[in-house]
C-alpha cells in the first residue's frame, strides 16, 4: 500500500516536472526578420518604438544632430558611422539589422545568440543573478540574465557603453534594457525590447521585433576584411575605386 | 499569359523595395552617397569578383566611347545578402563579360550600388532585397 502510494507520488511529480519543462520552448535555430505581408495576423507583426522622448540637457542635442544627419543624407554626404568603420553594432541594435538572420543556441544555462551580420554574440545566464550595473564593465553586449515566466525568456541586461546606441539615442550609465522573448506561433518569435534610462529618457522607449523561424538554415560568417568606406577630411563618407581582396 | 503574371510579380517586388525595403539592403553604411535615382548601364570585363564582408565587389573594365578603359567598382550587399539573391561566390571570375546597372556614386567617381548583374550565360541577378530580381532569371534562349 505505502509503496503504491510512492510511485503513484513520483509519478505525479515527474509528470508535474514533465510539464514544466513542456512550457519552456525551444528557440534554437536560425531567425529572419518576419516581414508579414497581405493577410498576414497583425499580431504577429513587429511593433515599432514610438519617438524617443529625452530629456534636458539631452533632449535638444539629440534633435540638432538627427537633423544635421537627415540634411547631410538628403545632401547625399552621409555623417560617419561606428558603421563607416565596420564597428559592430551591439545590443540592443544588432537584434534586427536589414534581413540578416540570428540565431539561438538554447541550454538550460545559457541562451545564446550568434548575429548574422558582424557576427555578433551574446550571451544570456540562466543560473546567475545579474550584477549591480557599476560592477559590470561597459562593453557592446552587457552583461544579460535570462529566467522563464512560463513560456516567455525574460531577460535583463545592463552594461552597455555610451558609444553603443539605439538610433544614436544617447544613454547613461543607468539604462537597463528588459526583453520578452516568446513564441506567438509555432515559427514565429517576438522579442518585445524594453529600454529604461532613469537620467535620459523621460519615459521607456518599447519596441517588438518579430522573427520567422528559418529552418535548416546555415549561418553565413561575417568578417569584414574589405571595407572601402572611409572618411575624408571633410569628414564625409567615400567609397574607394579598386580591389585588392 | 504566365510571363506576364510573372513579370507583375516581378515588378510588385521591385516597387516594395523601392518604397519600404532600400534601407534593408545595406546593414552598415547610408545609401546616401549613392544616386539612386540614377541608373547606369555597363559593360565590361571582370578583372575580379570579391565575396567579402561587409560588401561584395565586382571590380571591372569598360570600354569608353572615345577609346580606352575606365575601370570601375561596383559595390553590392554581403555574401549573406546576396546568397539570398541567389549570387553563389563563384558565379563571376576575372575575364567574364558582363552588364551591370547601378546606381552611380555622387561625387563622380567610377563606382556605384548594383542593382543587376546579366552573367556570361544570360543569368540576371539582383542585389538583396528591393534591388533586381528576388531570384536568378534564368539564361536568355
Amino acid at each position: 500500500m505505502m509503496r503504491q502510494s510512492f510511485l503513484s507520488c513520483t509519478l505525479v511529480v515527474l509528470t508535474a516536472i514533465a510539464a514544466h519543462a513542456q512550457t519552456r520552448p525551444d528557440f534554437s535555430g536560425a531567425w529572419g526578420p518576419y516581414r508579414g505581408g497581405r493577410g498576414a495576423d497583425p499580431k504577429l507583426a513587429a511593433v515599432p518604438a514610438a519617438a524617443p522622448v529625452l530629456k534636458e540637457p539631452y533632449a535638444k542635442p539629440y534633435a540638432d544632430r538627427r537633423a544635421a544627419a537627415a540634411a547631410a543624407t538628403q545632401r547625399g554626404e552621409p555623417v560617419a558611422t561606428n558603421g563607416t568603420l565596420c564597428v559592430p553594432y551591439g545590443f540592443p541594435t544588432m537584434m534586427s539589422v536589414a534581413s540578416y538572420p540570428v540565431e539561438f543556441i538554447q541550454t538550460p544555462k545559457q541562451i545564446t545568440i550568434v548575429t548574422e551580420a558582424f557576427s555578433e554574440v551574446r550571451r544570456i545566464f540562466m543560473d546567475k543573478p545579474q550584477m549591480k550595473i557599476d560592477d559590470v564593465p561597459p562593453g557592446y553586449y552587457g552583461r544579460s540574465v535570462g529566467k522563464w515566466e512560463g513560456d516567455t525568456l525574460v531577460v535583463d541586461t545592463v552594461g552597455i557603453k555610451p558609444a553603443v546606441q539605439y538610433q544614436t539615442i544617447p544613454h547613461s550609465d543607468q539604462m537597463r534594457i528588459t526583453e520578452r522573448i516568446r513564441l506567438v506561433a509555432p515559427n514565429i518569435l517576438h522579442d518585445q525590447i524594453t529600454i529604461e534610462d532613469p537620467v535620459v529618457l523621460e519615459k521607456p522607449i518599447t519596441y517588438t521585433l518579430a522573427y520567422s523561424r528559418m529552418a535548416d538554415y546555415e549561418m553565413v560568417e561575417f568578417v569584414c576584411d574589405n571595407n572601402r568606406e572611409y572618411i575624408d577630411a571633410n569628414g564625409l563618407v567615400r567609397m574607394r575605386i579598386g580591389g585588392g581582396k | 499569359m504566365l510571363g506576364r503574371a510573372r513579370f507583375c510579380f516581378a515588378a510588385a517586388i521591385v516597387a516594395v523595395g523601392l518604397l519600404g525595403g532600400a534601407h534593408a539592403l545595406l546593414a552598415h553604411h547610408s545609401f546616401a552617397m549613392f544616386d539612386t535615382a540614377k541608373n547606369v548601364s555597363l559593360s565590361g570585363t571582370v578583372t575580379s569578383f570579391e565575396w567579402t564582408n561587409p560588401h561584395a565587389y565586382i571590380e571591372m573594365d569598360v570600354p569608353e566611347a572615345r577609346g580606352g578603359v575606365k575601370h570601375w567598382s561596383v559595390e553590392m550587399g554581403s555574401p549573406s545578402i546576396l546568397q539570398q539573391s541567389g549570387w553563389k561566390f563563384r558565379d563571376l571570375k576575372a575575364g567574364d563579360k558582363i552588364t551591370v546597372t547601378l546606381s552611380p556614386l555622387r561625387n563622380g567617381d567610377p563606382g556605384g550600388l548594383l542593382i543587376q548583374a546579366t552573367l556570361p550565360d544570360g543569368r540576371v541577378l539582383g542585389n538583396g532585397p528591393g534591388r533586381g530580381p528576388a531570384a536568378p532569371t534564368p539564361p536568355a534562349k
